[in-house]
């Protein structure tokens, strides 16, 4: 995936942004109550301290000030907590849309070209990178903000106090965005990249686990496990990098804070004793130069809060680079060719298709077939031959290059049609979930009949609530056949005119392929269209129509 | 919480470095409040002798400790906090590793049988989220806590020292009500929702994985809009229940807050009073507020430390859920103990099947010399794959005893890992050359696909070895199989998805390639078997 521009990554953030400005705008007022009321204890902590030690005035005269303060203080807190409160809220609806947005790529990306990516990666962008985009909006963004007003606000109260503090402040403040943006921008690189390796890793890490019993029969457990250690050392050494970087921009602020306070206390300190000769120092207090020293590490906090929240920024940049370049991929897909209805809204219809992937060799070329409705229709052929390539094609999950095709009239894929793929597929749940996820009005009777149909009946009728018992009660789901017989089940409960099968008997033992055979002559005997790419005689023979499909070319037997 | 000892004991390996890095932080959080205490101190001082030399009255201050003092801070928290960071980052990542590595060792010690064959999608989660939600115990939730525990009670002895033991125990009592609503409190308002939640997302990435696993079903069906909406629906829920976390975290990080501010104030307003009966110095009256408002720093990271307590014990609890089933891995590599002279495979009166349920097959026996080629044919249910672990000792017969020279075993599944042809090839055989791989490959015709590849041997395979088509897949395993030297060879359907074509080409081939071994191979039919000796029918 090819990397999309960080002005990109950033038009898309601030797009997203736009819909939740409400919160964002909320916890920043919040944050400038909390900011505005620690500049009010700071001035009353000054003045109390100034009072109390310098003018020697009695504690109980100055109980109302320090009643003031308490309730400063509570003012401080509230405004804090409504901060984190609305902050929470900030990307609810930035996270929905960007997951509204991968859902429509994955359609339009449709199911052949979307298994190149492990459904583990994909599941990845779509739960992790999604909820990596919340620090941006709700910690990062507001404290962008916050930084600048509260200093702000400071800087005015220090330089109306003694304006040559004020300078040493203006002095520190605008470097440290510099270094900021400096530091910021090489971390964000890396953190891309950290990223990626993490991406990278957990599918090792799945694949891995997949192939375990194979590991083990090899005696290669160990080793794989030492690759682990060391894939992992690796993540470590990289993500040390981008670390090593990141922390630089809190060092450098940490630095100019640190520096700042020192510089300023001293600068009071000596103007106290009356050492310094020139500037406003002369005037200083205890209550003016405490308050200057109190305020020097507010000034500089939401600067470090925000170095904090740098690295939320740069995840969501990292993930958002990632969610944007799948967004991005080239949907091979071209819109699909509306079919001429007046050729035929009969049967279906593959008029001059050409077809190939990307920059590959040609599949097919100028390729003509029509199929009557409800006929069976066998492909045969070597394997690599472009039989499931054909498949795809009916079902609309891959587009032509040139050509139409037209299935009932309709592009292909319009209507909802049986598949059975090589992999039958079932969720975890019970047996009426798995049939009803495509059928959900179905009743209980419909569900029973439809796992009958297919040879299941025994299995579920041993189970003790029968097809309300979760299928992998025992722990070991199902075998192979007994998937792809639970996934014809569904097209049996479903009652599609056209069904497609991609081998649906290879590799079955014959309990399954007898139950398969049989239940795809009684849906050939009510009249469906049935296309299936197979090698096996007796499925050749259930056929009206065997097509030999070899190197593009497809013919009759 | 029992549930985090395995993982403390993991942790707490690292005695060494969690020491330093616990060290480092301290000097952080004591820098900062130097700093700033001092240099409240200092500016007390300075005013107070400035007035005395305003009215002309001698007066001595020492500038060069306090200056010196306020400089060697300035530098030592910018420093400390550097490395703190650089440091204690590295530390979780080593721990990081530590907890990986052992998970997936874990996980190959035990036998087959109780995976899944879906425990990939949990076991992805759970090494990336479970893992990852660990590193919270250490750098943010236990190092923290207990150095804010250290610096209470280093302020509360200062304020001892300095003040007196009232003032002392009364901002105990503040401090410790403040620490404990950022720790325990906060854990307990968000145990259960936060431990939930980490639950509820792996069963919303469990249904996800699923979607997408059925994508060309549900595509078909064209029910992917309804699918979707249940999947936004969920994660709407979830954001909702992780802001309400969030929110509570915050309030309580405000109260805590609060209070150590209304501790700075109860120490300067007792301070007065002491200040004012002459029993303390202005100077020593500001030094303790000043070094309470640092306090605040201290305490900041503990409240979403201890909000995500909660999910750590979870994703702990998934974690162990594994450690009651260890047990010693079944060696595959057979045992040739027993075996009498001669022979090279030997099952006496087994008994195969799942633990608890009816036995598949009894009483099976069969003994093979080298050069014995036996085809098994077996109907659905007849156990042929639960035969086939057990006689490649992957599972153990129920009763009875089998004993066998090594074995290469071809599963039912097909499994090419995400990696190059060669690696792929090569876990047969790991110190096989190029040579021998072209020779496998040539023996199930896969040799010119990958010569046409610009990368040949390196060309990598993808997710789930999608490049390849089924009966190319399966052909490849096949091939590694053969590359194996073992003297036994079981397969079980070796030619799924290959055409018959494909097959009637390469099936001789590879009986030829395994003459002089012993060779069981297993299918649902003869044709789809090698040219065997003898075929026993099951069931």
């Amino acid at each position: 995936m090819a990397d999309p521009a960080r002005s990109k990554i950033r038009a898309w953030l601030s797009g997203l942004a736009r819909n939740s400005q409400r919160w964002i705008t909320a916890t920043v007022l919040a944050g400038v109550l909390a900011g505005l009321a620690t500049i009010v204890q700071m001035v009353l902590l000054a003045w109390l301290i100034h009072q109390g030690v310098i003018e020697k005035t009695p504690v109980s005269e100055l109980t109302p000030v320090f009643l003031a303060l308490l309730a400063v203080l509570v003012i401080r807190s509230a405004g804090q907590g409504l901060q984190t409160r609305f902050a929470a809220r900030c990307s609810e609806q930035v996270r929905r849309d960007a997951r509204r947005q991968l859902h429509h790529h994955w359609k339009a990306t449709g199911p052949v070209n979307l298994a190149d990516t492990s459904a583990a990666s994909l599941a990845r962008e779509w739960l992790d990178h999604v909820e990596a985009l919340h620090g941006y909006f709700a910690r990062f963004l507001p404290q962008m903000t916050l930084s600048v007003v509260i200093p702000l606000a400071i800087l005015v109260l220090v330089f109306w106090l003694d304006w040559l503090a004020g300078i040493f402040l203006v002095l520190s403040a605008p470097l440290i965005p510099l270094f900021m943006a400096l530091v910021g921008m090489g971390a964000d690189k890396l953190n891309q990249q950290h990223f990626e390796t993490v991406s990278r890793l957990s599918g090792q890490f799945l694949d891995k686990v997949r192939g375990l019993t194979t590991l083990q029969l090899f005696g290669q457990t160990e080793a794989a496990s030492r690759t682990l250690e060391v894939r992992s050392d690796q993540y470590r050494k990289i993500t040390m990098k981008t670390l090593k970087v990141a922390f630089l921009s809190s060092a450098v602020l940490e630095f100019f804070a640190s520096v700042a306070i020192a510089v300023l206390a001293i600068y009071i300190g000596f103007g106290l004793l009356g050492y310094i000769e020139f500037g406003p120092s002369d005037e200083l207090t205890l209550f003016s130069g405490l308050l200057i020293l109190l305020l020097a590490p507010e000034f500089f906090q939401p600067l470090r809060t925000l170095s904090q929240h740098y690295h939320d920024r740069a995840a969501a940049l990292g993930a958002g680079a990632e969610i944007l370049a799948r967004l991005e991929q080239s949907v091979d897909n071209a819109e699909p060719i509306r079919p001429d209805n007046s050729i035929s809204n009969q049967g279906i219809q593959i008029s001059g298709v050409t077809l190939r992937y990307g920059e590959g060799p040609v599949i097919f070329d100028n390729l003509d077939i029509r199929i009557k409705a409800g006929q069976v229709i066998a492909l045969t052929g070597p394997s690599g031959g472009g039989k499931s390539t054909l498949l795809h094609l009916l079902a609309g999950f891959i587009q032509p290059e040139a050509g139409a095709v037209s299935v009932f009239g309709e592009a292909p894929g319009n209507q909802p049609f049986g598949w059975l793929g090589q992999r039958g597929f079932w969720i975890q749940g019970t047996w009426a979930d798995n049939l009803r996820l495509t059928t959900p009005d179905a009743t209980d009777i419909a569900i029973d009949y439809a796992l009958r149909q297919v040879g299941l009946g025994e299995l579920v009728d041993s189970r003790a609530e029968g097809i309300h018992s979760r299928i992998a009660e025992d722990g070991l789901g199902l075998s192979g056949g007994q998937a792809r017989r639970l996934s014809l089940a569904r097209i049996f409960l479903a009652d599609y005119p056209l069904i497609l099968l991609d081998e649906p008997t290879a590799g079955l033992d014959a309990t399954s392929e007898v139950f398969i055979l049989e239940a795809l002559h009684k849906l050939s005997e009510s009249g469906k269209t049935l296309v299936f790419s197979t090698h096996h005689q007796a499925l050749l023979t259930l056929a009206d129509r065997v097509l030999i499909v070899n190197d593009g070319e497809v013919r009759d037997a | 919480m029992p549930e985090l000892r395995p993982w403390l004991a993991l942790i707490f390996r690292r005695k060494g470095r969690l020491t330093v890095g616990a060290g480092l932080l301290l000097g952080t959080l004591l820098s900062g409040i130097g700093l700033l205490a001092l240099s409240g101190w200092f500016l007390t001082e300075t005013a107070l002798v400035g007035l005395l030399l305003a009215t002309g009255i001698q007066a001595y201050i020492n500038l060069y400790v306090p200056g010196g003092g306020i400089r060697f801070f300035a530098v030592s928290r910018t420093v400390f906090r550097y490395l703190e960071r650089v440091y204690n980052h590295n530390t979780v990542l080593q721990l990081l590793t530590d907890i990986r590595v052992a998970l997936f060792d874990r996980l190959a010690a035990r036998p087959r049988t109780e995976r899944s064959s879906r425990s990939g999608a949990q076991w992805l989660s759970r090494l990336t989220a479970d893992v990852d939600a660990l590193d919270t115990l250490y750098l943010r939730l236990i190092a923290p806590a207990a150095l804010a525990a250290v610096v209470t009670l280093l302020l509360t002895a200062m304020a001892w020292l300095l003040f007196d033991g009232v003032v002392a125990l009364i901002l105990l009592a503040i401090l410790s009500l403040s620490f404990l609503i950022s720790t325990w409190l906060v854990y307990l308002r968000t145990c259960a929702a936060s431990g939930q939640l980490s639950d509820q997302q792996e069963s919303l990435r469990g249904e996800l994985i699923e979607h997408l696993e059925g994508f060309a079903e549900l595509t078909a069906a064209g029910r992917t809009g309804k699918h979707t909406a249940r999947l936004m629906r969920r994660s709407v829920e979830l954001s909702r229940d992780q802001a309400r976390i969030d929110s509570r975290t915050g309030w309580h990080q405000a109260g805590s807050h609060l209070l150590i501010n209304v501790a700075a104030v109860a120490a300067l307003w007792l301070g007065f009073r002491l200040f004012q009966e002459g029993a303390l110095s202005g100077p020593v009256l500001v030094l303790l507020p000043i070094a309470l408002l640092g306090l605040a720093e201290v305490y900041a990271m503990l409240p979403d430390a201890f909000g995500k307590l909660g999910a750590t014990r979870a994703a702990a609890r998934r974690l162990n859920s594994d450690h009651g089933l260890e047990r010693a891995a079944t060696s595959p590599a057979g045992s040739a103990g027993e075996l009498p002279e001669g022979f090279s495979l030997q099952a006496c009166d087994i008994t195969v099947g799942h633990a608890g349920y009816s036995p598949l097959l009894s009483h099976f026996t069969l003994t093979l010399r080298p050069g014995d080629t036996v085809g098994i044919v077996g109907v659905s249910g007849s156990g042929k794959s639960t035969l086939a672990d057990t006689l490649a000792g992957l599972a153990e017969p129920c009763r009875g005893e089998r004993h066998s020279l090594p074995c290469a075993y071809l599963t039912q599944a097909t499994v090419v890992f995400e990696d190059t042809v060669k690696a792929n090839l090569l876990l047969a055989s790991p110190d096989a050359e190029d040579g021998d791989l072209w020779r496998v490959l040539e023996l199930v015709e896969l040799a010119e696909r990958f010569a046409q590849e610009a990368e040949g041997l390196d060309t990598w395979l993808g997710s789930a070895g999608n490049r390849l088509s089924g009966g190319e897949a399966r052909r490849l395993v096949l091939a590694r199989v053969l590359l194996s030297r073992a003297p036994v060879v079981i397969l079980d359907e070796p030619f799924t998805g290959v055409d018959e074509a494909t097959r009637t080409r390469i099936s001789p081939q590879i009986s030829r390639w395994l003459q002089g071994r012993t060779v069981v191979c297993l299918g649902h039919g003869p044709d789809a078997l090698l040219a065997s000796d003898r075929i026993l029918h099951l069931g």
